[in-house]
């Protein structure tokens, strides 16, 4: 106590009614974090809408070909390994019911990253994203993956859409019973007796 | 106007039914007095919680039209104002139990050092109660809640008697534990409102981890499940369900006389009479309600002849800071549920010799979201680098190595962060909304530079690496949901709206039990301490009854 009342008067002095503003990082862009944000809420929050696992499934936001764009890329993102990824997992149906509940200017900026990214496909292997070859798509994202600001200026819109893409595809697929339980190793138990809290031995 | 029953006058009218309305009508009506509780929500059915449900089978019920319960108030239905540049996040629960059907369990008892801080620093005004007062009341909420937590009691954190054995630490937590050991921080284990034993009928928390969603065993705390029912039990009860209040009525001596409502679906107005009112609306319903309550002997508002009530609004600043320990990145994914918060908390040591700064009161921390999430990969996923199978394999082996820190800070009382009504905007009843006016200050930079110290110094010293930090970054206002002091206790009636018993100093025949009666904030969660004040204060009141005084 003593050493709080050591302050206190030059304490009392200082307090000003100036605001202090909540800082918020600036270097992504609003849509990004937007979007992100949205996908975690869709995951956890129970607010998609439409029934993902439905046969006759069809996109409400985006077009059968910009579908088939967000499969390929979110497959890239998490790939099939020892365990099924994004496309088996149907992530393209997740992102595409985030979509429909975003504002419509977040929506528009991330169907203008599709585009985009079939410009630069073509740009740099004269080519559309699809009619790319694996090699090729992995060698666009590669460039995209690295942190803001891109290395390539011309890169800069296109980084931004692969980080909403990233985080809407983790948000997507880990929200999944193959993502959260067979690959994350989530062992479902929800009811135990006693909770034992960790067996490290080293760290007791 | 309509009136039904007109002839029925209650001993007691009880508005809201959470931690506070709901510990007031249950002790009220065990001592044998008359009760009618009003609730602007319905009862939420347990039965038909989403607590196992997990995310993909979430989706997979909203994808067939199901949903799950709607605990939050929608802002649209009920909007509140606020400056256009100083947001204010403001969650509200209308239904049976309020906020206690998702609140976040945490119960930590208010020090001495908490309860007469002002005196010490002479900010503002002290409680006008000592520890002694409500210490056997925390005893008794305790013994009736069912708290677990250790025996680890500090001049910080005081009253451990009667807590239930404490969940062991989760890795993570453990080393977070070494950290701040080694630092000469101290660290106890968290005291939390889930029962580890069976209590007074209850069945024990079974560790699912998934407290948000509301518990469908009723094991943690909640007023609906603990202290509801027993009151319908002595037949004392009554509750009205959906009833909007919007003004406490008075007469021409000042005293109030009854509680006009609204019918939340219809919109019908209605009023019922009443001897006493308890008002447990929380902090800002509370003191929309009094500042609505206008009359000729209360221009100002109801009991705001001071110009306090609405002032003084104290919420909490908090951290949310996320890193991982690369000692257990990779090592096996563990079922880390346990009672769904952190199971360790570092208390207050900004008053200790040698820790202090140049700034007043202080802040604690805690550490949700520790160890494995059961809701999908950890957010700060979102920021490991790369793709493809590198990035899968990375997301799998920090799976288990996450943490996160949540320091929470008091904010001083200030008269210029209030609630005032505008009568030019009115709910679909037509009655003023609150607007909030509320920002923080200089003491509140300070603190929050020595919680990103401490933050920082922590995490070094437990092996931790940050993910996504940005220092010194607040969470919105509002977001700690702890609002205060906008209707509070004290010895002057000058300074404050309330006795050191929750009577208005200046309508003896209402009390206002909930978080608006708080001289301040502290840093501590203050739900056990509003069931303690409502416990303290409803005991005085059933004998100033009996007294025959009201």
């Amino acid at each position: 106590m003593k050493s709080v009342d050591a302050g206190r008067r030059s304490a009392l002095r200082a307090l000003a009614s100036g605001a202090i503003g909540v800082a918020t990082s600036s270097t992504i862009a609003p849509w990004v974090e937007s979007l992100s944000a949205l996908s975690r809420q869709q995951a956890h929050a129970h607010a998609a809408e439409s029934a993902i696992a439905a046969q006759d499934w069809t996109p409400r936001v985006l077009s059968a070909r910009q579908n088939e764009m967000v499969i390929t890329l979110s497959e890239l993102i998490i790939p099939e390994t020892t365990t099924p990824g994004a496309k088996a997992t149907l992530v393209n149906r997740f992102i595409d019911t985030v979509l429909d509940s975003a504002p419509a200017k977040d929506r528009d900026s991330f169907l203008a990253g599709l585009t985009w990214m079939d410009a630069r496909s073509k740009t740099l292997f004269g080519k559309d994203l699809l009619a790319a070859s694996g090699a090729e798509q992995t060698a666009l994202l590669t460039r995209l993956s690295r942190d803001l600001p891109a290395q390539d200026a011309a890169d800069s819109q296109g980084v931004e859409f692969f980080k909403a893409l990233k985080a809407m595809t983790i948000n997507g697929y880990y929200t999944t019973e193959v993502g959260l339980m067979k690959e994350l190793g989530d062992d479902g138990v929800l009811a135990q007796a006693e909770f034992k809290g960790c067996d490290h031995p080293e760290h007791q | 106007m309509q009136i039904i029953s007109p002839a029925k006058v209650y001993p007691v009218i009880v508005i809201g039914s959470g931690a506070s309305g709901g510990m007031a009508a249950w002790n009220l009506t065990r001592k044998g007095i008359d009760v009618l509780l009003l609730d602007a929500g319905d009862k939420f059915d347990r039965s038909k919680f989403w607590t196992h449900v997990r995310p993909w089978q979430a989706r997979e019920r909203e994808g067939r039209g199901e949903k799950a319960p709607q605990f939050f108030l929608d802002r649209k239905e009920q909007p509140y104002l606020t400056a256009d540049d100083r947001p204010f996040e403001l969650t509200r629960v209308w239904g049976h139990g309020g906020k206690t059907n998702v609140w976040g369990r945490v119960s930590l008892r208010y020090s001495q050092m908490d309860l007469k801080a002002a005196e010490r620093d002479g900010w503002e005004i002290p409680w006008p109660i000592a520890y002694s007062d409500i210490a056997p009341y925390y005893d008794q909420v305790e013994q009736m809640i069912g708290v677990c937590g250790g025996t680890d009691d500090s001049d910080a954190l005081p009253g451990s008697k009667f807590l239930q054995p404490p969940p062991a630490p989760r890795c993570g937590e453990r080393l977070l534990q070494r950290g701040m050991t080694k630092l000469g921080i101290p660290v106890v284990a968290g005291r939390r409102a889930n029962m580890t034993r069976p209590t007074r009928g209850f069945p024990p928390c079974h560790y699912c981890g998934n407290c948000g969603a509301g518990c469908d065993t009723a094991s943690f705390f909640c007023s609906a499940d603990h202290l509801l029912p027993f009151a319908l039990e002595t037949g004392r009860l009554e509750i009205r369900s959906n009833a909007v209040v919007a003004r406490i009525l008075t007469g021409k001596d000042g005293l109030a006389s009854g509680v006009q409502y609204f019918e939340r679906q219809s919109g019908a107005e209605r009023q019922v009479l009443g001897k006493v009112i308890v008002l447990g609306a929380s902090c800002v319903d509370s003191t929309r309600i009094l500042l609505n309550s206008k009359s000729e002997r209360h221009p100002n508002g109801l009991g705001n002849g001071s110009d306090v009530v609405g002032r003084y609004l104290c919420e909490q600043i908090r951290l949310n800071v996320t890193g991982y320990f690369p000692v257990l990145v990779g090592t096996p994914t563990r079922n880390d549920r346990g009672i769904g918060g952190e199971h360790i908390y570092m208390p207050r040591f900004n008053h200790r010799p040698g820790r202090g700064r140049d700034y007043l009161r202080g802040f604690g921390a805690q550490f949700w979201n520790t160890g494995a999430s059961i809701y999908g990969a950890h957010g700060g996923s979102e920021q490991i680098p790369g793709f493809g199978a590198a990035l899968k394999e990375e997301i799998k082996r920090r799976h288990p190595a996450w943490f996160e820190f949540h320091p929470f800070g008091e904010v001083l009382p200030y008269a210029h962060n209030r609630i005032t009504v505008d009568p030019a905007r009115v709910d679909r009843y037509g009655v003023p909304l609150p607007k909030i006016d509320y920002r923080i200050g200089e003491n509140e930079r300070k603190m929050t530079e020595h919680m990103a110290d401490t933050v920082e110094e922590v995490v070094k010293a437990s092996g931790g690496v940050l993910v996504g930090y940005t220092r010194a970054q607040l969470d919105a206002m509002g977001s700690a949901i702890h609002e205060h002091g906008t209707c509070r206790m004290g010895d002057d009636p000058k300074r404050s709206a309330l006795d050191k018993f929750n009577q208005m100093h200046e309508a003896k025949n209402v009390l206002v039990v909930d978080g608006s009666a708080f001289p301040n904030a502290s840093e501590k969660n203050p739900t056990l301490t509003i069931l303690a004040l409502s416990m303290r204060a409803t005991d005085h009141l059933a004998e100033e009854i009996k007294r025959g005084n009201l």
